[in-house]
């Protein structure tokens, strides 16, 4: 089962209000997803805790295996 | 005495290894891309750490790491007891130099990505030996 890039664009910019999200596909088969995020909500986490925002914004579709791989890159806005 | 859990397990392995990676396959044969990128930049530092294969047990473990770290996914590694991440986020403090403090190993210097260049005495493409004027 396949998810569209925008799907998970929508998915984290729900959950993190205010963010910036991209979603590139990085293999072509939609299952190797990578996300660049800034959200305002990121400040004063460290890296994993920044990452476990977005990773829980997706986690259904984790768990359902359309997501088989999420490459993550965070950022709080300037 | 009552076996330990897999979780009992874990926590244990956390606690008495430094620098702990659990990973897709092993060092010597990684099974998933991820996991090698974590594999060579711990190499790179030359530091010790233990490395557990999630594969035969990758369901339980991703079950016991989800309640140990509340984090589920494959590669993870550990630095002193605390996960400190995947794939992105060790790569991202590997460049920062923040891994180096975390490791307390010095960020080894990285060859060129390009292959090594040979000059061969016959290689046509030297330039023609400098004229010294005297």
């Amino acid at each position: 089962m396949a998810i569209s890039t925008d799907e998970v664009r929508l998915m984290i910019e729900a959950s993190l209000p205010g963010a910036q999200v991209e979603v590139i596909d990085e293999t072509g088969t939609q299952d190797h997803l990578r996300a660049t995020v800034t959200a305002p909500q990121f400040e004063g986490l460290s890296r994993i805790e920044q990452h476990k925002l977005v990773k829980k914004a997706v986690q259904t579709r984790f768990d359902d295996g359309s997501i088989h791989a999420l490459s993550i890159k965070t950022s709080v806005p300037e | 005495m009552t076996e330990p859990s897999l979780k009992d397990r874990v926590e244990e392995l956390i606690r008495d290894n430094q620098v702990l990676l659990f990973m897709k396959g092993t060092p010597e044969q990684p099974r998933c891309g991820f996991s090698m990128r974590v594999v060579n930049v711990l190499e790179s530092y030359g530091v010790e750490y233990g490395a557990v294969d999630v594969l035969p047990a990758l369901q339980p473990l991703r079950e016991v790491t989800a309640e140990i770290s509340d984090w589920q996914t494959f590669p993870q590694l550990y630095v002193n007891g605390e996960l400190v991440g995947g794939c992105d986020i060790v790569e991202e403090m590997d460049e920062s130099g923040e891994l180096a403090g975390l490791l307390g190993a010095e960020r080894p210097e990285r060859p060129a990505p390009t292959a090594k260049q040979e000059l061969k005495a016959d290689d046509p493409q030297q330039s023609p030996p400098m004229q010294i004027e005297r």
